[in-house]
């Protein structure tokens, strides 16, 4: 196994370790709503590490990237049209 | 093997691959929807946060650490695969699944705990809520565990050799149930 490829790999795990101390640190330093933005900025950055470096999506075709777009997108929209349903309710 | 025929193989990705990541995309849609609904209900009722305290905080710091870590070893276990290192595969694969055991038996530790205290499934929304996603997730890390230990004794025997490329396909999958974790982590133990 090539150094420089385990270096990479051992790099990105000492990231993802400090990113959860930083949410862990917001959670409880910061006022909740600023803590929330933050916590979950550093959630989709880390899972885009994991899959940008762990899946090599940096690497893939499009073809991947459009197989985990579409049903994100999807799931995004549902989170959506959900919204109104508690915002009207009061 | 024809000039056009050899041009399609060379670029195209790996059935398996494909098949592979077909299988992780639908579970987005299972875990995405799961995830969806929980923060339009957590969003909609008051009293979320004082069942979120009554959580073992410490123990899913500690599942964070050991799934994070595990997800750093399958991948250098893929990495040892392609350099045909299978010694070190087995290494890393034996580490992969003893921190997915690990995992499981934190999670065994806090659900006893938490059914110990009355908290159950039944005992409100945001329990049925949070039972649903991190056992649905555990079963993902058990089966997880399950085919890593069976490409581990493959690595043991000398015959994973000949399929190297499952040591990538159960990797991507690893991935997967780490990403889930995740959003799972501060969706209910951080908000």
């Amino acid at each position: 196994m090539s150094n420089a490829h385990s270096r990479h790999y051992l790099m990105i795990w000492i990231w993802l370790l400090a990113l959860v101390v930083l949410s862990v640190a917001a959670a409880s330093i910061l006022p909740k709503t600023q803590a929330l933005v933050l916590i979950f900025a550093v959630a989709i950055l880390k899972a885009l590490l994991v899959a940008r470096n762990y899946m090599h999506l940096k690497n893939e075709r499009a073809i991947i990237y459009a197989m985990v777009l579409i049903p994100l997108t999807f799931v995004i929209i549902l989170l959506f049209a959900l919204f109104p349903d508690f915002v009207y309710r009061g | 093997m024809n000039a056009d025929t050899a041009t399609m193989s060379d670029t195209a990705v790996p059935p398996g691959k494909t098949g592979t990541w077909w299988f992780l995309a639908s579970e987005i849609p299972v875990f995405g929807g799961l995830i969806a609904s929980y923060i339009v209900v957590r969003l909609g009722s008051a009293g979320w946060g004082e069942a979120s305290g009554h959580l073992n905080f410490s123990l899913a710091l500690i599942n964070t650490f050991l799934l994070l870590t595990s997800s750093m070893t399958v991948v250098m276990a893929h990495a040892a695969a392609q350099e045909n290192d299978f010694r070190r595969v087995a290494n890393f694969l034996g580490l992969t699944v003893l921190l997915g055991l690990g995992f499981l038996g934190v999670k065994a530790v806090e659900y006893t705990t938490e059914i110990t205290h009355g908290f159950t499934p039944a005992a409100g929304i945001f329990w049925s809520f949070y039972y649903g996603m991190t056992g649905l997730h555990a079963l993902h890390v058990l089966a997880g565990v399950i085919a890593n230990t069976v490409l581990w004794i493959g690595a043991l025997r000398g015959t994973l050799a000949r399929h190297g490329h499952r040591v990538e396909l159960a990797g991507l999958y690893w991935h997967l149930v780490d990403i889930i974790w995740i959003f799972i982590f501060p969706l209910l133990y951080l908000a």
